[in-house]
């Protein structure tokens, strides 16, 4: 018989919780020692009561603290410290990576534009994105972009050096949220795509996404290049630099 | 500009985000911690630590509310046992809930006791409320059958049978974790 049709099934689980009266405990006691089933039965149940133990009473209390203001204020305040922190760090090694590039790169105002692709459905608002002039002699041919997203704050610093129908391109970019998978796609004139790098976004202790700093090269002639954008896996663009 | 924007914007999600955490999940936390520490100070510190470290881990929120509780209390537990294992003497309760409640977790480390917990919480959550307050009131607030009904304001057998369909419904979901740790909770252990 099934401890289901014998009637002592919605007792084994009380039972096993240990809420069950002596009279009802006893029954069960005299009952399971006759009823394969029920004994199977009590085994599992009790495998998941020692399971709950793991939980703790409290885990089932709601809502905020009382009388703990104080603590809130301190933990959003190490927040705050922190990220002021990680901010200065991160500005320095970037600041100085882009600084670096700036001194060796030629730069003549390159006004980026077009924040977003035409592929995109979402009729976002229409890009004005802002290009960063670096004044700087230049070795022949190198030239530097940069661009910040307005929408998606996403921010592409770009060098390319050209080399005999290809180009080199070194590629400072902040502002994506961490674990995206992004590629750095180069378009020419007429339209054709190459991928020139792909990477992942790491975190930052704050949270955030990581500044990546990333070599690439991709086989497009650098005159021919009309923007770099930097893509997701899914073909979201969150910058794009025209050149 | 649009860079400061998004930084402010930034740190006003990153206060939201704790402030979020704390509304929902304070209580829950710093009870569990003063009753392991026995003392509401130190209490407060740790859980200001397990929210801190919660900021660090946003992926971990990404998880169902019993996840993220059930992570959050087991960084809590994990925080109070470091700090007080150093000390000559650990707090009784510390040495309660490792080796009564979690007796074979004790040999585990701290990484698959996140997981079990993350899963346990998530399969809690799950069930009904009315499930979930038959189990609360017998299990983790130790009331028996006749207690929980008249508490519940439900008849006994109806105490009985919501325990034992929450036992059962519990142990299917449990049950029905994939054989080793799901990788994703595991990128989340700290
Ligand atoms: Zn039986």
């Amino acid at each position: 018989m099934s401890s289901a049709q014998d009637g002592f099934a919605e007792l084994l689980a009380p039972y096993v919780l240990g809420a069950l009266d002596e009279d009802d405990q006893r029954e069960v006691d005299a009952h399971a020692a006759s009823c394969d089933e029920c004994r199977k039965e009590l085994a599992e149940l009790r495998e998941m009561e020692a399971m709950l133990g793991t939980v703790p009473p409290e885990a089932f209390l709601d809502g905020p603290p009382d009388d703990a203001d104080l603590l809130l204020q301190r933990t959003l305040r190490q927040v705050r410290d922190e990220r002021t922190a990680d901010r200065r760090r991160r500005s320095l090694t970037l600041g100085a990576a882009v600084a670096a590039s700036a001194a060796a790169v030629f730069l003549g105002g390159y006004l980026a534009g077009g924040g977003s692709s035409d592929s995109q459905a979402a009729p976002a608002p229409p890009p004005t994105t802002t290009g960063a002039p670096v004044t700087a002699t230049p070795p022949a041919g190198v030239r530097a972009v940069s661009a910040t997203d307005p929408v998606t704050g996403a921010r592409l610093t770009l060098r390319m050096t050209p080399a005999a129908g290809w180009v080199r391109l070194n590629a400072a970019v902040t502002g994506i949220p961490a674990g995206e998978r992004c590629r750095l796609v180069v378009v020419d004139r007429s339209g054709h795509r190459e991928v020139a790098g792909s990477w992942v976004v790491g975190r930052a202790p704050s949270g955030g996404g990581k500044g990546a700093d990333l070599d690439g090269s991709a086989a497009t002639a650098a005159q021919d290049i009309a923007s770099v954008a930097v893509e997701n896996d899914h073909g979201k663009t969150y910058v794009s630099a025209s050149v | 500009m649009s860079q400061l924007r998004s930084r402010a914007r930034q740190s006003t999600s990153d206060e939201a985000l704790v402030r979020a955490l704390y509304e929902e999940h304070g209580r829950a936390l710093l009870a569990y911690a003063t009753r392991l520490t026995g003392d509401r100070a130190a209490a407060e510190d740790v859980v200001q630590e397990t929210l801190i470290r919660a900021w660090r881990h946003p992926e971990v929120l990404t998880n169902g509310k019993g996840s993220v509780r059930g992570w959050l209390l087991t960084v809590t537990r994990n925080i109070v046992t470091d700090r007080y294992r150093a000390k000559a003497s650990r707090p009784t309760e510390v040495a309660e809930v490792s080796e009564t409640a979690a007796a074979p977790s004790v040999q585990r480390d701290h990484a698959e006791q996140i997981v079990d917990s993350m899963v346990l919480m998530e399969a809690l959550d799950q069930l009904s409320p009315d499930h979930r307050d038959v189990l609360v009131e017998i299990y983790y607030r130790g009331h028996t059958v006749t207690e929980t009904a008249g508490r519940l304001g439900i008849p006994e057998g109806t105490v009985k049978s919501r325990a034992h369909y929450a036992l059962k419904a519990l142990r299917e979901k449990y049950a029905r974790r994939p054989g080793g740790t799901p990788a994703r909770l595991q990128e989340v252990v700290v």
